[in-house]
């Protein structure tokens, strides 16, 4: 399997990266700049014509959208996750999708607060996404001491983990105040992150990437 | 056997056409709205977000659009497996069409979650533009994958509910999108709406005789949409 990731550091791709060293896939790396317009060009749109970070070049063609792209993962190497014919696939799927269309994307509103609804309006997007973000991570955290699924847990790696592991450093260390995430207030989600950040695949990243020693749980150091 | 939870015009239509179009045997159960039960503890333990629809499997509760389309297409071989070489595409455009085009859709229908009121507009503009463009990708998407996004196949489903009720939602927006602008999409609405199972579940939700081609305020007979 030839895999060629477009990557930024500390970008969406990061994500994609966590589970790429988890597998221990062969892959290669090519750096977008995206000061440069990289991501305007028609070359690029070739790969993505969302335009958006991460793109993986695949055997059977290129894949963008970071969830779809770890899901592929699990599904081709039957890591990192429950697989079609495992009976905790449905749960997996529901909080993967969750996570993306809904955490992502507050978090996506929180960081680029112009977006929704102009720049004249960001704080008040900022109030808004800050709500459903802390609300997001409460129903993660509920579901976590409750059910304790073993595709986001302290003794199974999974793509899941990395996921919210890089969401929780992002909001951990980006909004401005008073908003942002204090991940003392989710235990059961800081212990499974904290289990994720130690790995070595992970500490891996953390240094080529330059994320410092707790990327998840104390990404300021 | 499944049990889908739904209310009419609501995100679980899309699983529904998916349903019968495979000819998947299930039973429906209302979650009644209008007296917010989708918030009542019962709903609550099937789906913590309070979101419709939920699907009862034999292996619990799926909740999300997405989630449950992929469970579907995985368990009844509904689109490619993880092997196959098409996998990539199903699956980027799977969850393009459910954390953007949906999502966005989303904060048209409910401004408010999203905005304060005197922003509305501006914020009326910049979304509609933005899934003017998220249409115009899965209208070049629809074309080159034409297997993929068929009608009555999870892809095809999903983006042709989302321009009905773009058409539709909220009940007194103005209007942004003309599906005559996508061709493939027009095409899609017409074939969908051929199907005899979209017939079938347009008057079990009161969808109105063109649910796709020229969609109108539904008359659901059991339950609300909002």
């Amino acid at each position: 399997m030839t895999l060629t990731l477009h990557h930024v550091p500390d970008f969406a791709s990061t994500i994609v990266r966590f589970a790429l060293e988890e597998l221990e896939l062969p892959h290669t790396l090519a750096i977008v700049d995206i000061d440069a317009g990289s991501l305007a060009s028609a070359e690029y749109r070739k790969v993505n014509p969302v335009g958006l970070i991460p793109a993986l070049e695949t055997d059977d063609g290129p894949m963008f959208e970071t969830a779809a792209i770890l899901l592929w993962l699990v599904d081709r190497t039957g890591r990192l996750g429950p697989g079609p014919t495992d009976p905790d696939r449905g749960p997996f799927l529901s909080w993967l999708f969750f996570t993306s269309n809904a955490l992502h994307q507050a978090a996506l509103a929180m960081f680029y607060p112009h977006r929704p609804a102009g720049e004249a309006n960001s704080a008040a997007t900022q109030a808004a996404a800050q709500v459903q973000i802390v609300a997001r991570l409460g129903l993660i955290e509920a579901m976590l001491a409750s059910q304790a699924p073993r595709w986001l847990s302290v003794d199974h790696p999974g793509v899941l983990g990395y996921y919210i592991g890089v969401l929780v450093r992002w909001l951990s260390l980006l909004p401005p105040a008073p908003h942002g995430i204090d991940l003392a207030d989710f235990p059961h989600l800081k212990a499974v992150l904290a289990a994720h950040e130690a790995r070595p695949a992970a500490q891996r990243v953390a240094e080529t990437d330059g994320l410092g020693p707790t990327p998840f749980t104390n990404p300021g150091t | 056997m499944y049990t889908l939870h739904y209310a009419p015009d609501n995100a679980s239509l899309i699983i529904r056409l998916v349903l019968d179009g495979a000819g998947i045997p299930y039973r429906t159960t209302l979650v009644d709205r209008k007296a917010r039960q989708q918030d009542s503890a019962a709903y609550r333990a099937l789906n913590p977000t309070g979101l419709i629809p939920v699907l009862e499997t034999p292996q619990g509760p799926i909740s999300e659009t997405g989630a449950i389309l992929l469970w579907l297409a995985d368990t009844h071989n509904l689109g490619p497996g993880p092997s196959e070489a098409d996998r990539p595409v199903f699956l980027k455009w799977l969850f393009f069409l459910s954390n953007t085009a949906h999502a966005d859709l989303r904060q048209i229908f409910y401004p408010h979650q999203y905005a304060p009121a005197d922003a509305h507009r501006a914020h009326l503009e910049i979304m509609s533009t933005r899934m003017l463009r998220h249409f115009s990708l899965l209208e070049t998407a629809a074309l080159q994958h034409s297997k993929l996004f068929a009608a009555g196949k999870p892809l095809g489903v999903y983006t042709i509910v989302l321009t009905r009720w773009s058409a539709l939602y909220p009940v007194h927006g103005p209007r942004w999108l003309d599906l005559r602008d996508f061709p493939t999409l027009t095409a899609l609405a017409r074939a969908q709406e051929a199907r005899v199972e979209t017939r079938v579940i347009a008057r079990a939700e009161g969808l109105g005789p063109n649910p796709f081609t020229r969609p109108e305020q539904p008359n659901p007979p059991e339950g609300s949409v909002l």
